[in-house]
């Protein structure tokens, strides 16, 4: 009996499931980021709606047989981790001054 | 395409060259670099188009002509930055590295012909953009403003991905032309309207159009000022490059599903970004939401969408960008000689009796604002003129109304640091500009006058 | 008729279950007497101090930060690998195409070996060691009995001395 490829086993399931579930977690990313106030979990809530994208794009890819997106993938958790990087060390930096990571703390600036 | 491997490479040679001794070396280093891909940009001129590394970037006169606007902006705001030398904090090295890597990352959106490279294009400018923001790190208004322009940034970020995987999902295809192909075969999928609609809105949080704004004003408020005048032009410039690009070339087929949406988001940028700049008291605060009712000018040309779209968004780019670097350029040295208690001072307060301390300052300042307000003899007037007659010639006169009278408010705001310029009497401290600070501006008002009375002279370019 | 990913349903309704049932008979089996010497925390029979959420030392966000970048970049080296290798390219092109591509990755890491050294040569790689406090105190005993004590009980407890000041912030 031959193994199953990986897409093969990706085409299990429904396309359309796929489709909720990342849209759900990408909902749950947007209210993450406009209903918690702690920097690190709005990064958090960030991240989650990039990897929704990500399963979102790999599901899309194994039904067109079409690899262009998994390479899409790579690209988005490079660029993900170079943000990573940035946002920590900003979040450092405003530990540094403030000793606090709660954004309701910010409000030198009002408009 | 050679700008790109020309200041990728350039930025490590900077980067590494900040080890040397002396800080000196830099400025004239990074200008000569942006020189020198200034000149390799111009290389491929009048060259047809050209495609690159299998579909991924296209160059042609349009994409070149936008490279030259961001080169040249960021020549000038590169050499008003005498004042790294001397701040022990600074870290001119870094800085300027910074800014030549986000250049890249400006043309990779202006000329993008794949997704992929739109993205990889936003995300390298809006990373360094983070960075620089927050580049003053004692300063917790610059904190704050770098922590809000990253949280907003990788949320919009998130959106055009999004947006960006529908699209793909509808059309099997992250390349303009693949997805303008798909529109073509008609009858397109749900996902195509659901993924325009992310997609649109991921790029309208990076350009500040509203109600999308919200973090613009802390944010060039918060940054250092000459990062602020980077900020405003570059970032602004290569968006709308990109939004164009993106609109022109694969949605024109369902033109109908997306004017409306974006008459709507037009209208709504022109009245926040006009309306609430009359209420500040900061110049700088001021700019910023200048920049959004620009924003909003700028989306005009993009929802008509006829074929002198793409020049009048060329020629507002440029106008805009000359003239906002100007008035950030006077408020730089401006700010630091009337500092009180060690903290810039950025009101309207600060302009008063400049005419007097300064005339040359103060007649570039009334040049910049002049062309902010699209009063004639200036390049502001010609932009203007050119986005209106596309909105004339689509026939969406109810967006040419709200545009018109929004321009009118603008020219009270405008006006008012003109009056505080030349009619308020203010202290006579002496403001010292470098000399080559001073030819910068010098150039810039020159640029700004020149396009004024012969806007031929650029149109003809293109 | 069970798929595959309903029976894992099932061992994870499975595992809930049992869960829930084995703290349920232990509640009501169990005394409940408790005090506060059971209520603390457990510290190998150490009385707890401070709280859990200590700042780390900044040293570590900055290690994990330029680790964070290099780690990803990996990821582009899977997707080369695989056509890097590729017999029937390398045939195609007569040995071209392994050069090609080997010279495409030596440029990548190339680059990104400029990155370390760069933050090599700024010293962010350096572990900085806490500075020893030197009392100012006068002391009117000379110091080179100090020395002596010093070298004297060296074997002995300078183990412990090391370890104490790795500790300083």
């Amino acid at each position: 009996m031959q193994e199953p490829s990986i897409p093969d086993i990706i085409q299990l399931i429904p396309l359309k499931s796929y489709l909720i579930l990342s849209t759900a977690l990408f909902v749950i990313g947007i209210l993450g980021v406009l209903i918690r106030r702690n920097a690190i979990v709005i990064f958090m809530s960030v991240e989650l709606m990039l990897n929704s994208v990500n399963l979102l794009l790999i599901a899309f890819s194994s039904y067109k047989s079409d690899p262009s997106a998994q390479v899409f993938v790579f690209f988005i958790m490079a660029v993900a981790a170079a943000e990573v990087a940035v946002g920590l060390a900003i979040i450092v930096m405003i530990y540094r001054n403030t000793r606090t990571i709660d954004i309701g703390f910010l409000n030198k600036l009002k408009g | 395409m050679y700008p790109i491997i020309l200041l990728s490479f350039l930025g490590i040679v900077v980067l590494f060259l900040g080890f040397a001794k002396s800080k000196a070396i830099l400025l004239p280093a990074t200008l000569l670099f942006l020189a020198v891909a200034l000149v390799g940009n111009f290389v491929e001129w009048n060259q047809g188009t050209i495609i690159y590394f299998y579909n991924m970037l296209a160059v042609n006169n349009l994409t070149l002509a936008f490279n030259g606007i961001v080169l040249v902006s960021a020549f000038m705001i590169v050499a008003m930055t005498r004042g790294f030398q001397d701040d022990d904090e600074a870290q001119p090295a870094e800085y300027y590295a910074i800014m030549l890597f986000s250049l890249v990352g400006a043309f990779m959106m202006i000329g993008f012909e794949n997704l992929i490279m739109l993205f990889l294009g936003l995300e390298i400018l809006s990373v360094a953009m983070y960075v620089l923001t927050g580049s003053d790190k004692r300063n917790l208004r610059s904190n704050e403003a770098a922590l809000k322009y990253f949280l907003m940034g990788a949320f919009a970020t998130g959106i055009l991905l999004f947006g960006i995987a529908l699209l793909y999902g509808a059309t099997g295809s992250f390349t303009l032309t693949g997805i303008q192909a798909y529109i073509g075969q008609g009858n397109p999928s749900y996902l195509l309207y659901g993924g325009l609609l992310l997609v649109l809105i991921g790029m309208l949080f990076k350009v500040s159009a509203a109600p999308f704004h919200f973090w613009t004003p802390d944010v060039y408020e918060g940054a250092p000022t000459i990062f602020t005048a980077f900020m405003a032009t570059i970032v602004k410039t290569a968006g709308f490059a990109a939004l164009f690009r993106l609109l022109s070339h694969s949605f024109t087929g369902i033109y109908d599903y997306w004017w409306i949406t974006l008459a709507v988001i037009t209208v709504l940028t022109l009245l926040v970004g006009n309306i609430i700049a009359v209420y500040q008291d900061s110049f700088k605060r001021m700019l910023a939401y200048s920049s959004i009712s620009h924003a909003g000018y700028l989306l005009i040309a993009l929802t008509a969408m006829t074929p002198q779209t793409e020049n009048s968004i060329l020629f507002y780019s440029m106008a805009y960008s000359v003239a906002t670097i100007c008035a950030f350029g006077v408020l730089i040295p401006l700010a630091r000689e009337k500092a009180m208690t060690g903290k810039p001072r950025e009101t309207y307060e600060a302009f008063n009796g400049l005419a007097r301390n300064n005339p040359l300052l103060a007649f570039v300042l009334t040049v910049s604002m002049l062309s902010l307000a699209g009063i004639p003899l200036t390049a502001g007037f010609w932009g203007k003129f050119f986005v209106f007659g596309s909105a004339a010639e689509r026939g969406i006169i109810w967006l040419l109304v709200v545009a018109i009278l929004m321009s009118a408010v603008g020219i009270y705001y405008y006006f008012r640091v003109i009056m505080a310029a030349y009619m308020k009497e203010g202290d006579t401290a002496e403001i010292r500009v470098a000399p080559f600070y001073k030819i910068v501006l010098v150039t810039a008002t020159i640029i700004t006058l020149l396009f004024g009375i012969a806007p031929g002279l650029f149109t003809g370019l293109v | 008729m069970l798929t595959d990913f309903g029976i894992i349903l099932l061992f994870i309704i499975a595992g809930f279950a049992l869960l829930g049932v084995v703290l349920g008979v232990g509640r009501l089996l169990r005394p409940d007497n408790p005090n506060p010497e059971k209520n603390s925390t457990y510290e190998s029979g150490e009385d707890p101090v401070g709280n859990a959420n200590v700042q780390f030392n900044v040293r570590f966000y900055v290690v994990a930060l330029i680790f964070v970048l290099f780690e990803v970049e990996l990821v582009f080296l899977f997707p080369w690998a695989v056509v890097f290798g590729r017999e029937d390219l390398i045939a195609q092109t007569e040995g071209r195409w392994g050069w090609f591509a080997l010279a495409e990755m030596t440029v990548f890491v190339g680059i990104l070996a400029l990155g370390l050294a760069y933050a090599w040569a700024k010293g962010y790689l350096d572990w900085v060691k806490p500075k020893p406090h030197v009392s100012q105190f006068d002391s009117p005993v000379p110091s080179e009995l100090y020395e002596q004590l010093n070298e004297r009980y060296a074997g002995k407890a300078g183990k412990g001395m090391e370890e104490k000041s790795n500790q300083l912030p």
